[in-house]
């Protein structure tokens, strides 16, 4: 059994529900190869470095950690191959310490949002008429980018294609093969 | 006084080791932006001060980011 980390960007015009769809994908690959999924990490929209098939400017991120054998992988990544809103995935090795602080994160995000949720149902009353009261409540993200979030309103960029190409969709190769 | 053309021979320090951190994160790219130049290529170990060991996981983290469309591939 190893420990594993996938991170997948998906397309950014999917509803959430599309989201969903495709991470209940990849838990019942996992699952039905012999699998366990450990957590599952909404890491947000963000700005793409680059753009990706000259069409994505961002992305919706997920981390999902999963512990298997090695012959998983080459099931996920045939999952992710052919689910087209699937824009860019990775599969790497990974640790107990990672696997933990993942699970860490993932109660803090579900209690977070639990109190957002408990917050927006109680003082409808009172915030009417104030809206200056009203406050989204984001969770703590240490390693967000300050656009992380943000909307990206003008889709149009001059044709720069410039993008490198030799980026390979998944990188088998970089596994860290144990220290 | 010496002579030494402004050129401080400090000895530089591996940051990585100092924050006692045992693997470079890929995921933590807002650090490893630190350690790429503005054409998004790798800062040699002279300039960083990164150890050899920390040098190499960081070198594999930046990969890992650029495929991940998380920093830019370097410009020539
Ligand atoms: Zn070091």
């Amino acid at each position: 059994m190893e420990l594993y980390e996938a991170m997948v960007i998906i397309s950014p015009e999917l509803e959430k529900d599309g989201h969903e769809e495709v991470i209940n994908g990849l838990s019942a690959t996992i699952t039905k190869n012999e699998g366990t999924v450990s957590t599952i990490l909404d890491w947000r929209k963000r700005r793409l470095a680059y753009e990706i098939d000259k069409k994505y400017l961002e992305g919706h991120y997920y981390l999902v950690y999963f512990s298997g054998k090695g012959t998983i992988i080459p099931e996920i990544e045939h999952y992710f191959r052919v689910t087209d809103t699937v824009v860019r995935y990775m599969v790497v090795r990974t640790d107990e310490q990672e696997f933990e602080a993942a699970a860490k994160k993932a109660a803090g995000e579900a209690a977070a949002a639990e109190k957002a949720a408990a917050e927006e149902a109680a003082p409808k009353e009172e915030a009417a008429g104030d809206a200056a009261s009203v406050e989204t409540v984001e969770t703590a993200e240490p390693a967000a980018t300050p656009e992380t979030g943000e909307p990206v309103e003008g889709q149009d960029q001059e044709e720069k294609s410039k993008e490198p190409e030799s980026a390979p969709e998944q990188a088998e190769e970089e596994k860290p093969a144990g220290e | 006084m010496r002579r030494d053309r402004g050129r401080k021979p400090k000895k530089k320090i591996c940051s990585y080791c100092v924050e006692k951190i045992d693997n470079v994160d890929y995921k933590q790219y807002e650090k490893l932006k630190r350690f790429v130049t503005e054409r998004g290529k790798v800062l040699p170990r002279r300039i960083s001060g990164n150890c050899a060991k920390h040098q190499r996981q960081l070198t594999r983290a930046i990969k890992k980011a650029r495929i991940m469309a998380l920093l830019p591939f370097s410009m020539e």
